[in-house]
């Protein structure tokens, strides 16, 4: 243990080689005795400094270098500063072999607790999900650390990039989803002390490992070998999503043989977190054994497990919060004395991969990687359509379904019983009788649904209602190779060979019964507008028809995507003395298909069974960048791609669960950026500026949703919008400075100023199944399109999160290890996703296609403008104390988020279900408020974060 | 050093065991759903003793009566409907006994489903705190009164929905019996003129079966999925003892697309109004309640088929019903136009954009019983072969085909002594509301028709059963 304290190993080799004068050295880490990385390491009271490459090394010479008794000053976040005397002679060069740093505990509890914070928000699932993959780093960039630890509240999404353009690398393997292309961060949650040790590269800048994205690429190191001795235990409360988290984690460091082991479990639960009934149970184990066979090869094998189930909230409208509050969660309700919650998400996605690392030479390394990810993800939900069948001379119907019993129905509403233009007196009585009802209940009546289904069952019937999982269960088989060789001083190659294979099981399965014995597999609403035989179209499989489905069973839709993806990167690195620059490059190949295992009754035959068209995608990508260091203090840094990126496999089939059909005018998105960074970095201030330019091309998005929109003929549909070339442009600047007043006070700012918008007209396609061919009296495979075929959405902003975040703060941090921050942030210009549909001509046209005769151009612009969320003053304040007792270091660190309980909405929608000029109008205008009004998230109130720590 | 690192291991592991707290499962047990069996105070009374406290009042001249707290009365019946089908939606139809009922009587509420708590059979107790009984598209209902009609309740009303059980009217009694139909007649139903006390109950009419222009021929209808069907689809169900009634279907009905059984044997259903209180229907909870037999027991009149060869000749008897000022015009050119019953319900002339046709409907008529003949003048089959009949018909707010084709050999003035045989005609089905189209109705073969022959047009709709208003042109006969 004293080896924690032990004092700096320091070697001062003078050495008389060259006649340059110079400072190098090697920095490594006390316990690992790994190299890190991007260390600063300057000549105190001077500009003149380095950081360290990946090999640990740092080189300083100038012509300025200040002779004699000097100070050297190493810091990096998450170390001790280290101060160390040299004395540097003309011509000589100074050369520290190895630079010994320590784990600062502060920070690295600081940074604990504020990881922990934020995969609380990561995990929520909704459509604008938080970015802040790649700044969970504790990086010490001002701005990156404001956006992670304060912005990260609410929707803001550096440079409004989404998720899905930020790739996270466990071990050098990437684990965004091929599906959405998100990370699925439940995959590695609660593992937080396992996931210390991270490689941030900001944007497109270079990384070793891959190409990467708009949002940089975030690596997390989980080997055995790169974690320091020693065991941790804490025990964290908050009232935020989960009510305690329970973790201990031991690593054994590297034994003489060359073996290293770590372990980590972790418990996270509470019954509800600041939304009412949103369950939290997640277990995480972590295991990695690695063996360093000789100096130049090691074999790692890590193994992650994180089961985890959280009841989901739901997106209120302002009606529903002015009733309830931002609380309210309609998707629970009493059972048994107990709040059950209908809407919950489970997780079960196991990791296991090994890792091979190979020093071919000095400056050469291969690391090869073989992961294997399966398991599920199942969502909740309850199904309300469940029939008995009835032959009648030889003709089949379905009698039952139930209407949606989802608390929070339109029709349960007030605003519902006045929708007349002059409600009568009995409306508001209804109204009010509904208020009343929804005030003191609003949640679901499980015992109603049982209750259904017992009758159902005793006159022979079937299930009602179900409890329906919807389910994806994939599995990942990803290998790749990563080079990385050092041809001279200042040139380093890179370059990987990656290859994906994903089979993803798509299906919705019978989760609870609810009390009833089987649920006839047909869809009720099948043909609802139609007179064909129903019998038929109402299959969910029509080489099983009329199944009862059990317990466990498959049900509604069963599908496969087989997806197969090979890209190759190359990169060239090169560092001078005052400029270093790369150029990189990648291509690669994407392929999904779609098989289907169910034949749909609405889609006979091919177009829904068996294999789908295969779809290519072919990727390119070129970018380069250098920094400029005018001096050691001023740095001047400026990178730009192209590049294209294949859709994910959402948005290429128009309607995976009913059909093989691909989305219409689906293609690869272009992406082109550059951004431009001014940096600067003295012993007291820091700071970087950058402006950012994005222009995405070619975009696509879906949308799933029923409206009464009238398509043609079909006057109401459950339909999926397709929206292909969609362009976007994100133009803005960035910027955080923090200046060190005092040995103990710091204060900081930081703002991002930015605009996220369309820059044209997308096409639309619709696709339902209430979308009748005429010539086969079936559901049409062609996608149907409203006018000109595009939505208006030009200058509409691209919706998530405030295009503006401000930020002040000060930390106090005293000698006697305890410390205090509070920041204040302001967070403007967040708009309402709009509704693509009423962008469309859908908007102004009449059943006949012509405009309304009473449309009113100056009416409609009032309609369609996009609601821009009202500002709003987050405080939040964060602190800490450890101790020291014997050999062990105990701690807490606090955080209060939203000291004022400010009220604010993060996000929020506009809703389809309405899409024409009429009807928007008049739901706007209901005396009650409108119906079917923007759906919001609003963000939480006062919370709190405590985390005790015991290390040793 | 080992030793010591296995027990910090295990002290990490003890540690997060102990941490291990519960979190509810996602296993639930079965959940007492027996929870809103809710004792009712107040008097109860029978649905018969409801209606005569409404008909008091009528006789008192109002049209509708609310109930108070301090009236503290409670009716009770038994569910008869159910939603379950979708071919009724938000209604509660109960009558007063599980067997032999004697009435019925509709409570309007604002809740779908209703079959998952009031299911068929289910007895169940109704406080009239503050409810209005009045008629309601011509049946007797309770509801929210205050206006010209009465409206549905609110979901409040129902025992167990929201916090407020002073709101509760509707609940439930454990009792779940079974229904036995009433055993009735057509002839009783249309005895009882337009107000039955079968209203609302659960009858069973034996011995019918559809009309078979609706379900023989090319295109048999479907129970209330024709494009003609708006709101419901009438289907006349014809007693092979005579009368008919309508058998009404919503367009939501879940079996609305099936076809009609074209069998003959007994349904069940409740006996109501259609909206307008015009006529009555039968409606039913789901297709299980027609019990029909096969298509050969059918009882229709037979028709007369000419087999021989027929068509490709000339018009040599035609009328378009134009240039006349009136039908007598045409009676005095040999037609005849007559109600063999008696009342004023006549052939009439009708006109419409410049075209004229001869047009007939029960509507508004008041009579119950119509026989309304319409016979063209005596036609020479002799002179011709291969002939055919042939005219265009356009039948408007439809709900039921009432009308026939026939000829006859002996016809001479009086319908009544003349021996008529039907044609094989099918008469088209309109819109439920609204006008229809013009269809062309034929060829007919008449070519084993010989001698002269007399054509008739007999209309048999009723005020309070089908009403349907036809439009009849261009009859046509030709022949080589």
């Amino acid at each position: 243990m004293k080896k924690f304290f032990a004092s700096l190993f320091l070697v001062l080799i003078c050495g008389f080689a060259t006649a340059q004068t110079q400072v190098t050295g090697v920095v490594v880490d006390t316990d690992s005795s790994e190299p890190i990385n991007e260390v600063r390491v300057l000549i105190k009271g001077t500009t003149l400094g380095d950081l360290t490459d990946a090999s640990g090394s740092f080189a300083i010479s100038d012509p300025e270098l200040p002779l004699g008794e000097q100070v050297l000053v190493v810091s990096k976040t998450g170390y001790i500063t280290q101060q160390l005397p040299i004395t540097i002679q003309s011509g000589q060069t100074v050369n520290i072999d190895r630079i010994l740093m320590e784990i600062d505990l502060t920070e690295v509890e600081a940074q604990i607790g504020i990881i922990s914070l934020s995969d609380n928000q990561l995990d929520d699932e909704s459509s604008s999900a938080y970015n802040i993959s790649g700044l969970l780093q504790a990086s010490n960039d001002v701005f990156l650390n404001a956006a992670a630890f304060d912005f990260s509240a609410t929707f803001f999404r550096p440079r409004g990039y989404d998720n899905a353009n930020g790739k996270v690398l466990i071990n050098g393997i990437e684990m965004n989803k091929q599906f959405n292309g998100r990370p699925q961060w439940s995959n590695w949650g609660g593992l937080n002390d396992a996931q210390r040790n991270r490689e941030f590269t900001m944007g497109i800048k270079a990384n070793e490992y891959q190409f990467g994205d708009l949002a940089g690429v975030n690596n997390i190191v989980m080997r055995a070998s790169q974690y320091r001795q020693g065991g941790r235990v804490s025990y964290a409360m908050a009232n935020r999503s989960y009510a305690g988290r329970v973790m201990g984690s031991y690593n054994s460091g590297v034994n003489q043989n060359g073996w290293a082991y770590s372990i980590l479990l972790s418990r996270r639960f509470g019954d509800e977190g600041y939304i009412h009934g949103t369950l939290y149970d997640a277990n995480s184990f972590f295991a990695s054994v690695e063996k360093k066979i000789n100096d130049n090869h090691s074999l790692n094998f890590s193994a992650l497990y994180t089961p985890n189930r959280r009841g989901r909230s739901a997106p209120l409208t302002q009606e529903i919060r002015d009733l309830k509050g931002i609380r309210y969660n309609p998707n629970w309700g009493d059972l048994n004395g107990e709040r059950r919650n209908s809407r919950e998400r489970e997780i079960e996605e196991p990791v296991i991969m090994l890792n091979h690392y190979w020093n071919i030479g000095e400056n050469t390394t291969l690391n090869t990687n073989l992961a294997y990810q399966f398991g599920k993800i199942g969502n909740t939900r309850i199904d309300n359509g469940g029939t008995r069948l009835v032959e009648f001379n030889g003709q089949e119907a379905y009698l039952g379904g139930a209407r949606n019993p989802n608390a929070d129905y339109y029709q349960n509403l007030p605003s519902f019983f006045l929708q007349d233009a002059s409600p009568t007196a009995q409306d508001f009585q209804n109204a009010f009788l509904a208020r009343q009802s929804f005030v003191n209940g609003g949640q679901l009546d499980w015992v109603a649904l049982y209750r259904a289904n017992e009758i159902s069952v005793a006159n022979g019937g079937n299930a009602i209602y179900v409890l329906q999982e919807d389910r994806t269960d994939d599995t990942q088989f990803t290998a790749n190779t990563i080079l990385s060789t050092q041809l001279t001083e200042n040139i380093t190659l890179n370059g990987s060979l990656n290859y994906r294979n994903l089979k993803s099981e798509n299906f919705a399965a019978v989760k609870d019964l609810l009390g009833a014995n089987g649920y006839l597999d047909v869809d009720f609403f099948a043909g609802d507008d139609s007179n064909t035989d129903i019998g038929l179209r109402a299959q969910s499989d029509l080489r099983n028809p009329n199944r009862l489905a059990g317990l466990g069973d498959r049900y509604k839709y069963n599908y496969e995507i087989n997806a197969d993806v090979i890209t190759g990167f190359a990169q060239a690195q090169f560092k001078y003395n005052k400029v270093d620059f790369f150029v990189g490059a990648n291509i690669g190949s994407t392929s999904y298909q779609r098989t289907g295992l169910f034949e749909n009754g609405n889609y006979p035959g091919a177009s829904s069974f068996g294999d789908s068209e295969k779809v290519n995608f072919s990727t390119y990508g070129i970018k380069g960048g250098m920094t400029y260091k005018v001096t050691g203090r001023h740095l001047i840094d400026l990178n730009g791609a192209y590049f294209t990126n294949a859709p994910s496999i959402r948005n290429t089939f128009a309607n995976a669960r009913q059909n093989n059909i691909v989305s219409a005018g689906i293609e690869e998105v272009k992406i082109q950026t550059a951004d431009l960074s001014y940096i600067y970095r003295s012993p007291i201030v820091k700071g970087r500026i950058t402006g950012f330019y994005t222009q995405v091309q070619d975009g696509s998005d879906i949308g799933f949703f029923f409206t009464e929109n009238q398509f043609g003929a079909t006057s109401s549909a459950f339909t999926q919008e397709v929206t292909t070339g969609i362009d976007q442009r994100h133009l803005g600047v960035e910027m955080g400075v923090e200046a060190q007043l005092t040995p103990t006070i710091k204060v900081k700012a930081a703002a991002s100023v930015g605009q996220y918008i369309f820059t044209n007209n997308p096409n639309v396609s619709y696709y339902s199944d209430d979308f009748i061919d005429p010539n086969t009296g079936l559901p049409s495979l062609e996608p149907f399109t409203i006018g000109d075929g595009t939505a208006k959405l030009k200058n509409y902003h691209v919706a998530g999160g405030p295009e503006r975040a401000y930020q002040i703060g000060f930390e106090y941090r005293d000698p006697d290890f305890w410390w205090v921050g509070l920041t204040t942030n302001y967070f403007s210009n967040a708009y309402v996703d709009a509704s693509t549909l009423r962008r469309t001509d859908a908007f102004t046209q009449d059943v006949d296609g012509l405009t309304f005769n009473d449309y009113d151009p100056e009416v409609a612009r009032g309609l369609l403008q996009q609601e821009q969320l009202d500002d709003y003053f987050l405080v939040n304040v964060v602190g800490g104390k450890s101790w020291k007792i014997g050999d062990y270091f105990v701690g807490f660190f606090a955080t209060i988020n939203n000291v004022l309980d400010q009220e604010y909405i993060t996000g929020g929608f506009e809703q389809s279900r309405l899409a024409n000029y009429r009807d928007v109008l008049d739901d706007q205008n209901n005396t009650g408020g409108p119906v079917f009004g923007n759906r919001y998230f609003f963000g939480n109130g006062t919370t709190y974060y405590v985390n005790l720590y015991l290390r040793f | 050093m080992k030793i010591m690192n296995l027990y910090k291991l295990m002290a990490v592991l003890l540690f997060v065991a102990v941490g291990f707290s519960c979190v509810q499962d996602d296993e639930f047990d079965l959940p007492n759903t027996t929870v809103d069996i809710v004792e009712v105070e107040g008097n109860v009374i029978t649905i018969d003793a409801l209606r005569g406290i409404f008909e008091q009042a009528v006789a008192d001249g109002d049209s509708e009566v609310t109930f108070t707290a301090e009236d503290n009365l409670v009716v009770e019946g038994y569910v008869v409907s159910s939603d379950e089908g979708g071919n009724w939606f938000e209604e509660i139809v109960i009558q007063d006994k599980a067997e032999n009922p004697t009435t019925g009587v509709k409570v309007l509420v604002d809740v779908n489903p209703l079959f998952t708590r009031f299911e068929k059979g289910r007895k169940i107790l109704v406080k009239l705190d503050g409810l209005t009984v009045a008629v309601t598209n011509g049946v007797l209902g309770l509801g929210l009164g205050g206006g010209d009609f009465i409206d549905k309740l609110p979901p409040s009303v129902l025992v167990g929905e929201g916090s407020d059980e002073n709101l509760w009217r509707i609940f439930r009694t454990d009792e779940v019996a079974t229904i036995v139909p009433r055993e009735t007649t057509l002839a009783e139903i249309s005895a009882s003129g337009g107000d039955s006390a079968l209203e609302n109950v659960y009858i069973r009419i034996s011995d019918v079966q559809f009309n078979r222009n609706d379900v023989l021929g090319e295109n048999p209808l479907t129970f209330a999925a024709e494009p003609t069907d708006e709101f419901d689809g009438d289907r006349t169900l014809e007693g092979c003892e005579g009368g008919s009634i309508i058998v009404q279907t919503s367009t939501f009905a879940d079996f609305k697309a099936l076809l009609l059984p074209n069998g003959r044997g007994a349904i069940d259903g409740i006996l109501s109004r259609d909206f307008f209180d015009d006529f009555f229907t039968m409606v039913i909870n789901e297709p299980a309640d027609i019990a029909f037999g096969d298509v050969s027991e059918r009882c229709d009149p037979d028709f007369t088929a000419c087999t021989g060869p027929s068509g490709g000749g000339s018009a040599f008897f035609s009328e378009d019903f134009e240039g006349i000022g009136s039908l007598a015009d045409l009676v005095s050119a040999g037609w005849t136009n007559v109600n063999t019953v008696g009342g004023s319900t006549e052939w009439v002339l009708g006109t419409f954009s410049g075209n004229s046709y001869a047009q007939i409907t029960a509507f508004s008529s008041g009579e119950d019983t119509i026989e309304s003949w319409l016979v063209t003048p005596g036609i020479d089959m002799d002179g011709t072969t291969a002939e055919e009949l042939m005219f265009d018909v356009q039948a408007n707010f439809d709900n039921g085909t009432v009308l026939s084709v026939l000829f006859s050999t002996n016809f001479t003035g009086d319908p009544t002594t003349a021996d008529w045989n039907l044609l094989d005609a099918t008469i088209p089905v309109g819109p439920s509301s609204g006008f229809g189209t013009f269809e062309a109705v034929g060829p007919v073969n008449v070519s084993c028709l010989e001698g002269t022959v007399h054509f008739a047009f007999l209309y048999t709709g009723s005020e309070s059963g089908a009403s349907t208003r036809y439009h009849v042109d261009n009859v046509e006969v030709t022949g080589i």
